[in-house]
């Protein structure tokens, strides 16, 4: 590798990595400014620029009648329905996939492909299309602005992740381990949650992370489907985004909001490391 | 107590996988079946392990209809090409789980568990991982759980075609100590392979099977001896049987305007007309006195040497009993021993052996 | 494709096989069957907000959007201009990005998690955050170009805001991107580099005659899961710029939003919501198709 290269590689790497880290930086020095420090202007460096405080970050634990962001109970609800929201998916999806890697159906000229395709194809509507019926069908159940309702609605966004991956997944597991169960006296029940399931634990994981971030950071449906008794973590950041906005607190809130995930990353870049991730493609 | 199958078919789009397929075996016997890489033996063997329904035709075991009990049921084993074991679990939960499955006592499931693993000759092995074993201690694991079972059908699917020459030659002397004790008394082997030598060396029953069929179904000797038709010669003979047209007149083998033979005496029933003649590599010998052929390739194997032949448009492989190389277009004189030449019918059909087969 | 090991016939077929596919697949139809149906009666009303009542009105809604709405139209091409933009530029950078840090590099570890981080954070979140960095006069980077006496309209012009919208929108899904690819790369079996290095291939050919033809089915994979993705996009544009200046950032899924959300014409965008449906399951699956051709001959 000559010197050329090797620099330019460093180079873009570098590059790349600024782009990435920039909006993350402007949020934090902005988290700790006030009234006065953004509308003078764009600053940078605190003590330097501006007088630093901790408003933003004190406003995160005031109610909107006091000016903050009550940051903690949407915080709470956003965990509440991306877990309830993946887990379920992933029990339901892992089931279904399994299903579809393993054996043969045929309703009529239905098969196989077609009802993965049906339950992927379910990530081609936009959530536009989908709110508005969704919006009704749970005012009808008395389902809108609870927690429940949500999740419900969390599953079928989520649902075809977990099916996609899984099928995938289980596709390079070799079925003669199944027919062993099988001859060793397990009906397929057993045969799959005795042998097949425990040698699937890292397709569960890539699955529950993917569908933890989409779940995570789903702002439409919970924007429509909820109002004052449950607010979920983007949607209270985003009611900040009026006239006067608090930078500040906004830019505090969008640093926590973001905290949980970094984990996540971590697990996944594991995950790819130890190569659990080929595949997945139709 | 028997395993009995009447007329299995199972048609997959356009081909068949198993055409028509009748057997009978009876217990503490062992059957290779045999034939080429989709012949239908894999299919045969989980039909009858229940993992493959046929579209018609059916399976009695003991009396009782095999298609109304689901494989879990079904007291069978099965061993596979790929080294098949739970990959989540160490060799001892490896050999003890269908012990388990069955709520066995755990003080039995032990003992089992050491006998199979020492019949198997991995004693000590118990708390290892499979993922660290090497290909041939993986086999040995499905081995030992396949035994531990004591199950009344045993089924192997090419269980030594993956590993490597020195482990098959070495596990195939060792599996007939392993299924000749008590337990398997009891038990119908059934054993698939491509391999023609790995079938003979066997011994039991050989069924050959093709294109979905059973073509034969006879005694590793008899099958030896009389071939039905070229097809079960070519496949239970490696080297493949040399298989040459021609015709018998006025009392001669004619092969060609230079090439022409007295009839051997167990051909003496056997109108004139054409016929395909079969004769094995090791009949080929050179003699002075022979016939001139031309070499298009030799290959010399351990302490023997394969020489490709030819006489215009005959052209046939001779097994030497010596070691010696030949140059391409050497001129050499090859010598037919006729007293193994066999006579198959256009059609394929034995009509002669040297062994006073079937006609 | 997806098939590795189990090709050819599967062999089981047991009952059971029911109770695995049903319980997610009723759940899935279950919660999904009324939204549609309900959309495709409502497409076929007049509902809206002075008319709140499920009349039958038979298909002027779909005539009028088929002759008289040139916007959703517009808006369709805005959005493949956008989504294809984005996708494309995702896919370059990603694809970089992936071979950069495949192989040894100082600080590998930090650079994979460092660029996988945006695509975990809430779109809508960062994109307030993204708000506020284009802001046209307190923002940093208005700040920077001042130093040029440039003050360009990030967000309010018809052509930059655009491109903001793209830039948010790299910014946010190249590691998804990243990702994919950096899984196919690791999966590469190593062989053909083996041959490669042994013919002396350098760097540059080994990518055009291995890495490349050997990532095409992965490639088609990730560009078509992107596709879908991007088609949806409807956060960054809320935020950033609620479709403007004017509609030079209004994509389809936003109109329908407006007609839907805004206006309170349910029965209309309802239309737009199954016209919008079926055109994106006919392209995606000709998209599929041609990709697959494309990167097939190539080889």
């Amino acid at each position: 590798m000559s010197l050329f290269y090797s620099t330019l590689k460093y180079l873009v790497v570098t590059l790349w990595s600024m782009f990435v880290i920039a909006p993350f930086l402007w949020a934090l020095t902005t988290s700790f400014k006030d009234f006065q420090s953004v509308t003078s202007g764009a600053t940078y460096i605190p003590w330097v620029d501006f007088e630093p405080t901790l408003d933003g970050w004190r406003s995160l634990f005031k109610s909107p009648a006091q000016g903050g962001i009550a940051i903690v109970e949407p915080f709470f609800n956003s965990v509440m329905v991306t877990a309830a929201g993946s887990g379920i998916s992933i029990i339901l999806g892992t089931l279904a996939a399994y299903s579809l890697s393993r054996f043969t159906f045929r309703v009529g000229p239905i098969r196989n492909g077609d009802i993965t395709f049906f339950f992927i194809s379910q990530r081609i509507m936009p959530p536009v299309v989908l709110s508005i019926p969704f919006f009704i069908m749970l005012g009808k159940l008395g389902l809108l602005d609870t927690l429940f309702g949500l999740i419900l609605v969390y599953v079928v966004l989520l649902m075809p992740i977990a099916v996609w991956i899984m099928v995938d997944f289980f596709n390079k597991v070799p079925v003669e381990i199944d027919e062993t169960a099988l001859i060793d006296g397990c009906n397929p029940y057993q045969a799959f949650f005795k042998v097949v399931l425990p040698n699937s634990v890292p397709g569960i994981i890539v699955a529950g992370m993917f569908c933890m971030i989409f779940g995570w950071t789903d702002f439409f449906f919970a924007f429509i489907l909820t109002f004052t008794e449950v607010q979920l973590l983007p949607v209270a950041i985003v009611a900040l985004n009026s006239s006067i906005t608090p930078w500040w607190s906004l830019s505090a809130a969008a640093l926590v909001s973001v905290a949980p995930l970094v984990v996540v990353a971590f697990i996944v870049e594991r995950h790819l490391s130890k190569g659990n991730l080929s595949g997945a493609l139709k | 107590m028997s395993l009995i199958a009447s007329n299995l078919s199972i048609k997959h789009e356009k081909s068949f996988h198993l055409n028509d397929v009748s057997f009978s075996m009876s217990k503490g016997e062992i059957y290779t079946i045999i034939g080429r890489t989709l012949a239908g033996k894999t299919t045969l063997l989980k039909t009858i392990a229940g993992l493959i329904s046929p579209d018609s035709g059916g399976l009695t075991f003991d009396g009782h209809d095999f298609g109304g009990i689901p494989v879990w049921k079904r007291e069978i084993a099965m061993v596979y090409q790929q080294f098949i074991n739970y990959p989540h679990l160490t060799v001892y939960q490896n050999v003890a789980f269908p012990l388990k499955q069955r709520g066995t006592q755990k003080t039995e499931i032990h003992r089992r568990v050491i006998a199979a693993l020492s019949q198997v000759g991995l004693e000590g092995f118990g708390d290892r991982k499979i993922q660290a074993l090497s290909g041939g201690q993986q086999q040995r694991v499905a081995l030992a759980r396949s035994l531990v079972k004591e199950a009344k059908i045993v089924l192997l699917d090419e269980p030594l075609v993956n590993l490597d020459y020195k482990l098959r030659e070495q596990l195939r002397e060792e599996f007939r100590g392993i299924f000749d004790t008590k337990a398997s008394e009891d038990s119908i082997l059934i054993y698939s392979s491509t391999d023609p030598v790995e079938a003979m060396q066997l011994g039991g029953q050989i069924l050959v099977m093709d294109e979905g069929r059973v073509i034969q179904q006879a005694s590793a000797k008899e099958i030896y001896e009389n071939p039905i038709s070229t097809k079960v010669s070519q496949i239970t003979n490696d080297p493949a049987m040399n298989l040459f047209n021609g015709r018998i007149e006025d009392g001669c083998i004619v092969l060609s305007p230079e090439i022409k033979f007295d009839l051997p005496s167990h051909f003496n029933g056997l109108p004139q007309g054409d016929f395909t003649f079969g004769l094995r590599a090791a009949a080929i010998s050179l003699d002075d006195n022979g016939f001139p052929f031309s070499v298009e390739l030799s290959e010399i194997s351990g302490s023997e040497t394969f020489l490709h032949v030819r006489h215009e448009g005959l052209k046939i492989v001779g097994l030497l009993n010596l070691v010696q190389n030949f140059s391409v277009g050497a001129k050499v004189s090859i010598r037919f021993d006729t007293k193994h030449l066999y006579a198959f019918a256009p059609d394929g059909h034995l009509k002669s052996s040297p062994y006073g087969g079937l006609k | 494709m997806g098939r590795s090991i189990n090709k050819g016939k599967r062999s089981m077929n047991f009952k059971h096989k029911y109770m695995f596919l049903l319980p997610g697949l009723l759940v899935l139809l279950a919660i999904l069957v009324f939204p549609i149906g309900f959309t495709v009666r409502l497409s076929l009303s007049s509902w809206d907000s002075f008319y709140p009542s499920l009349d039958f009105i038979g298909f002027e809604n779909y005539i009028r959007l088929f002759t008289d709405d040139s916007r959703f139209w517009e808006a369709f091409g805005r959005l493949s201009l956008l989504s294809l933009t984005t996708v494309f530029l995702q896919y370059i950078i990603g694809f970089s990005l992936a071979l950069l840090v495949w192989k040894e590099i100082r600080f590998q570890r930090l650079f994979r998690v460092l660029f996988l981080i945006p695509m975990m954070t809430t779109p809508v979140i960062m994109t307030v955050v993204w708000r506020t960095v284009f802001h046209e006069s307190l923002g940093p980077v208005n700040d920077f170009f001042s130093l040029f006496g440039m003050q360009p309209l990030w967000l309010s012009s018809e052509i930059l805001s655009k491109f903001t919208v793209i830039l948010v929108e790299v910014w946010q899904w190249t590691p998804f991107m990243f990702l994919l690819l950096l899984a196919g790369l690791l999966s590469l079996p190593k062989e053909p580099y083996l041959a490669a290095s042994i013919d002396g291939a350098g760097p540059v050919r080994t990518f055009i005659y291995v890495t490349f033809p050997l990532m095409a089915p992965i490639s088609i994979g990730a560009i078509i899961i992107r596709l879908i993705e991007a088609s949806k996009i409807m956060d960054t544009v809320y935020v950033l710029t609620s479709g403007g200046p004017g509609t030079s950032t209004e994509t389809s899924s936003f109109y329908i939003f407006i007609k839907g959300l805004r206006e309170f014409q349910f029965g209309y965008s309802a239309a737009l919501s199954i016209t919008y449906l079926i055109i994106m399951i006919i392209s995606f699956t000709v998209i599929a198709k041609i990709l697959v051709k494309l990167m097939v001959r190539g080889e």
